[in-house]
């Protein structure tokens, strides 16, 4: 059982990493819980039968370092719009084909300024 | 994600023609569109929608465009570069052209609308891409309703309802054209609410959406808009259930208001 819960805690502790180093940082924080329930379970047995802690002090580790970096990138990294050079290029030309289409159209009952 | 961008504007769907008291030209209002993400809502994109006068020889038109556009951290994963356009009469926001092009991780697909008001009728061209690079065309002549406007004009038009006098339960019928298909929007007015918004706590106008003749939103009160309670109604905040999950869309800036 102590192994099992030692497992699953380090199985979600990586997770939690890996998603805080993505664009997915948000999600960590989902995994690091359960790593650190886990982590916990694991350490209060191993306490009761006075056995190593390694492997648990890693999984605490290493939840620890992904919380931190989840909670930096959600407090200190702005989410801006990537490069939309391309984008732009198409309004400019759908903007200019729209011109000629509306010219060819019967606009009798618009209001003519 | 074409299911989240259409629920992102059918969230606002309305196809009165009354008179425009409430778009000018000039206006940019910005959204930040967010995902449910196993419970966590994560932003991911930046929607906007802008208004601009555009002159042509017979005629002075209202040009609005949405556009939506995903935040530099998912571009790698899922980039998204979306452009909605509809050329309108700036006094009843009547549509005269409409145009879709859209850039979704690899998928490309435009469409254009040029509407016949007298005839009632659409002369529709889609263009797709093949997986050589190549396009392919298709052009179809669509009947439609008096008063059936494309997702745009209908985002727009919403703001000319008259809601201040509206009673909790009214309900507003409307016909949108989206994919060559007409589709029935029923907006259920929810009455008042106050919203802490990036632009200011608002007294807003609070809507319900379903589309009858579609699952794209799904269920009878998942699907809300809330419009400012003022002259401009601005959209300031809007939540949708779809297919594929659950999002919203928060106001982030405003500018060039009308009143």
């Amino acid at each position: 059982m102590k192994t099992l819960f030692r497992i699953l805690g380090l199985i979600a502790a990586i997770l939690a990493v890996v998603l805080s180093v993505l664009p997915l940082s948000n999600l960590a924080f989902i995994p690091a819980i359960a790593a650190l329930v886990f982590g916990l379970i694991a350490f209060l047995m191993a306490k009761q039968q006075q056995e190593p802690r390694k492997s648990i002090q890693l999984i605490f580790i290493l939840t620890i370092i992904a919380l931190s970096l989840a909670t930096y990138k959600s407090i200190f990294s702005e989410s801006e719009v990537g490069n939309t050079e391309e984008l732009e290029k198409t309004e400019q030309k759908s903007e200019e084909e729209a011109i000629e289409e509306l010219e060819e159209l019967d606009l009798d009952d618009i209001d003519i300024e | 994600m074409r299911y989240l961008i259409v629920a992102l504007l059918v969230c606002y769907a309305n196809l009165l023609t009354a008179q425009n008291t409430a778009v000018s030209s000039n206006e940019k209002l910005t959204f930040t569109a967010a995902y449910n993400m196993s419970g966590i809502m994560t932003d991911l994109a930046e929607v906007t929608m802008e208004t601009k006068s555009v002159k042509t020889s017979k005629a002075t038109l209202l040009h609005l465009k949405c556009k939506a556009t995903t935040y530099s951290k998912w571009d790698n994963f899922f980039k998204i570069r979306d452009l909605y356009e509809s050329y309108v009469s700036p006094t009843t926001l009547k549509p005269y052209l409409y145009k879709r092009d859209i850039n979704e991780g690899g998928y490309y697909k435009f469409m254009q609308y040029t509407f016949k008001h007298k005839t009632n009728t659409v002369e529709s061209l889609k263009r797709k891409r093949r997986k050589d690079g190549t396009t392919w065309d298709e052009k179809k002549k669509i009947s439609i309703n008096s008063g059936t406007n494309d997702i745009v004009t209908t985002i727009y038009s919403i703001r000319n309802l008259n809601l201040d006098n509206a009673s909790s339960g009214k309900t507003f019928n409307l016909k949108v054209i989206f994919d060559n298909a007409e589709y029935n929007i029923t907006l259920i007015y929810k009455g008042k609410e106050t919203l802490n918004t990036a632009i200011g706590n608002k007294s807003c106008h609070k809507l319900a959406i379903q589309v009858n003749n579609s699952n794209v939103l799904q269920g009878s009160s998942n699907n809300l808009l809330w419009l400012t309670a003022d002259a401009n109604k601005i959209p300031v905040y809007a939540k949708f259930k779809i297919p594929v999950g659950n999002g919203e869309l928060k106001i982030k800036s405003a500018s060039g208001l009308l009143n």
